[in-house]
């Protein structure tokens, strides 16, 4: 509980330098890969060739446009790579991390002091300025059932937004149990903490999400998922819809968080609960308007904040006829 | 075993018994093809797969590999001669009912018939859907003890209800006080069907408005206003006018692809209007395109005219005149240096970029076209003469559909941001307008 406001700051220093991931790497890459599950993702440091000197934002540059089969981790790079100055380094960084959280926690809740946190009503949450900011997304598609989507994601223009394009196929794929396919989703990276412990967001003091995008028209689903260390919640999540203009001009869009709707393994419960703010785990965006063709959406940065004109608590009532045991 | 292969075994069953005993009925041409196992739906389009499947095709028109007809679709099949719409469509369905007195094998006559909905054209047509629901027989499926209600009755029926239901769900389809009658006559009040209906009219009715930006269902077949209502669809401001520059020429003969004249629509509101007229004429103005616009399921592509963001040297300061009257003040300024817990702005800066001075939609993506919404833009804009027209135009249309299927280069930028591999070659392909 003490550690749990921390990690904001402390996360984003873990990212700054992945370092001891990378030294480490033939292994911690597959791992990786496995977490991504499109092949054609967004850049990931090759770590087959015998850069292992050269340290972690070398690598991520140049091998930006290379995707390596990673299960081919040359044996021959084994010698360059010190297994035990790896782990060391690895420890290293972990306990720096846990005595910066433990510092923060001095300072306040998520190393900012009191003051700072409780006056703040806009926070900016994510933002793509830089290739690290891409590397806290993934992306993923059908392809995993055996689709035919494909998704990607870069940096736009000026490095100044995060381009998410590709194509869309609802052709089903042809298992024999799939009626149905055609999706592409975003979805972002869970909080890690020192020892890679699980963090959550805290946006209990906000009541709005806000998104500056600019899409292709296509509607959108932004999905918000909560803690999910306990198992019976690991297909849960809160939803709501995004519609994209289409069109040159940046939008805004705002959600509020009200407005989530439950669902449980991809289809809406009779039983609706407000969205819990104080213990987000991630969000993502999906697409899937069964509609084929290339789309594209550009982020500009993703925050929220309050809106004082906002006074909702919770946008679905429950209905004695599907629900009888709630009105007991 | 999921209840699809269920249906697929059940399917095979029928096929055997199901079609001998309609032909004894009725006498209705028999296939001759011998009944299959029940394999998965689609396994025989398997091998015509093309080893290339990273390249995203456009979505092919259903192709039937030969095999076993469904036991029913002989009823859909005079239709062929004539145009697929609801009529015939009505008329099979009809046709069932009447060689069939007892309805046998309607779970399946239902599925083949939604699956056929698409291809008549019929998948959001309410009535439609009820007459679908009519072919089940009434008042069977219903419990009428607690035995039955305990365990799901006539499971397989349904699931066919349900599946009637996803499909309407699917299309966007609002059920109606029809439907809910023939449902509660079908199966019952507390029926899975029944309890999908009114989850369907919760969500439907709390769902229906929420789109902030709504496109009609029904999209216009002329190009011309297609593209005006994209148009108004992406652009903001409400004084803008749409303007048509060029209409299509009628197409006298099928074959000959005129590609000369195509539509050419463009708007453009009087604030773009002045910030055109003000622009230095020393910095050059940029066409780019095509990015793509959907609306519903129709793609339309777009092409803006903008100019690139002047560096902060050259902005022009806003002068604040003096104030010649201290009670009627033309600078009100009412931020009483409030706190923290005042400021609503995030902290970072907006990516910022440059003014768009004006929006087109063309049928064709080349210079030429875009040459003349160009020169029909400085009828309104006569301070487009003197500046010099950049094309930045990211190749045809088709480099747009296929994505990367290439692992070695990085894949083809996309619409936006294809600065640094674009420059090289638009340089030549200046113009001046």
């Amino acid at each position: 509980m003490a550690l749990v406001h921390k990690l904001l700051n402390g996360t984003y220093i873990l990212r700054k330098c992945p370092k001891p991931r990378v030294v480490f790497c033939p292994f911690w890459r597959t791992h990786f890969a496995d977490y991504c599950s499109s092949s054609f993702q967004k850049p990931v440091a090759a770590p087959g060739k015998a850069y292992s000197q050269r340290k972690t934002k070398g690598n991520l540059e140049e091998h930006h446009q290379r995707e390596v089969a990673l299960e081919i981790t040359s044996p021959e790079d084994k010698p360059e790579i010190s297994f035990d100055k790896a782990i060391k380094e690895e420890m290293k960084g972990h306990f720096r991390h846990l005595k910066d959280d433990i510092v923060n926690y001095w300072i306040g809740p998520e190393g900012r002091p009191l003051h700072e946190v409780l006056m703040e009503q806009a926070k900016v949450v994510w933002q793509f300025r830089s290739k690290e900011d891409l590397d806290k997304w993934t992306v993923t598609s059908d392809k995993t059932i055996g689709g035919r989507s494909e998704v990607f994601l870069k940096m736009g223009r000026n490095n100044q937004s995060a381009l998410l394009y590709g194509t869309l196929s609802s052709e089903a794929p042809q298992d024999g149990e799939s009626g149905r396919s055609g999706y592409c989703a975003m979805v972002s990276k869970i909080l890690r903490g020192p020892f890679e412990m699980k963090r959550s967001y805290d946006w209990s003091h906000f009541n709005t999400l806000y998104l500056r995008v600019r899409g292709d028209g296509r509607p959108w689903m932004v999905n918000i998922r909560e803690d999910t260390d306990i198992v019976q919640r690991k297909d849960q999540m809160y939803s709501y819809f995004m519609f994209t203009r289409g069109g040159p001009y940046w939008q805004e869009v705002k959600i509020p968080f009200s407005k989530f709707f439950f669902s449980n393994q991809g289809r809406i419960r009779d039983a609706q609960y407000q969205l819990p703010l104080d213990k987000i785990s991630s969000i993502g965006f999906t697409l899937a308007d069964k509609v084929d063709g290339p789309f594209f959406l550009e982020i500009d940065f993703i925050g929220v904040f309050t809106d004082p004109a906002h006074t909702e608590e919770f946008a679905y009532e429950n209905s004695p006829e599907l629900n009888p045991r709630l009105f007991k | 075993m999921s209840w699809a292969q269920a249906i697929l075994l059940a399917r095979g069953l029928s096929r055997g018994w199901g079609g001998i005993c309609s032909t004894a009925l009725t006498g209705a041409p028999f296939s001759q093809v011998p009944p299959q196992a029940p394999r998965g739906l689609r396994c025989s389009a398997v091998a015509h797969n093309p080893d290339s499947s990273l390249v995203p095709r456009p979505p092919e028109p259903a192709r039937r590999p030969v095999k076993a007809l469904a036991v029913h679709e002989e009823l859909f099949r005079p239709a062929l001669d004539g145009t697929r719409d609801k009529a015939n469509f009505v008329r099979a369905v009809q046709n069932f009912a009447e060689y069939n007195v007892h309805k046998r094998g309607h779970v399946d006559f239902i599925y083949l018939a939604l699956r056929k909905m698409r291809e008549y054209g019929v998948e959001r047509d309410l009535s439609v859907y009820n007459l679908l629901l009519d072919v089940f027989p009434k008042e069977v499926f219903r419990p009428r003890n607690i035995f039955h209600s305990i365990f799901i009755h006539y499971p397989r029926q349904q699931e066919c209800g349900i599946a009637v239901l996803e499909q309407m769900e699917n299309h966007g389809v609002m059920p109606n006080n029809e439907t809910e009658f023939l449902l509660m006559q079908i199966f019952g009040r507390k029926s899975y069907p029944m309890l999908k209906l009114v989850r369907m009219k919760l969500w439907f009715t709390r769902f229906k408005n929420i789109n902030p930006f709504p496109v009609p269902r029904d999209l216009p077949q002329d190009p011309v206003d297609l593209a005006s209502l994209a148009l108004r669809h992406m652009e903001p401001d409400l004084s803008a006018r749409v303007t048509t520059y060029q209409m299509p020429l009628p197409k006298d003969s099928p074959d000959t692809m005129d590609p000369t004249e195509t539509h050419i629509v463009g708007i453009q509101s009087p604030e773009q209007q002045s910030a055109l007229a003000r622009h230095d004429p020393v910095r050059p103005i940029f066409v780019e395109g095509p990015f793509s616009l959907w609306l519903r399921d129709k793609c339309v592509y777009y092409h803006i005219l903008r100019a690139d963001l002047l560096p902060p040297e050259e902005r022009e300061v806003e002068e604040i005149p003096e104030e010649w009257n201290l009670y009627y003040p033309m600078q009100l300024d009412l931020t009483y240096g409030r706190s923290g817990w005042d400021d609503y702005k995030f902290n970072i800066d907006e990516v910022e970029e440059g003014p768009v001075f004006a929006i087109c939609v063309a049928g064709a993506h080349d210079q030429a076209t875009l040459a003349k919404w160009i020169q029909g833009l400085q009828e309104t804009n006569p301070a487009l003469a003197r500046i010099p027209v950049v094309f930045r135009l990211s190749g045809s249309s088709g480099e747009l559909l296929a994505s990367s299927s290439e692992l070695e280069e990085p894949p083809p930028p996309p619409p936006e941001g294809q600065e640094e591999e674009e420059d090289s070659q638009q340089r030549q392909q200046q113009g001046q307008s």
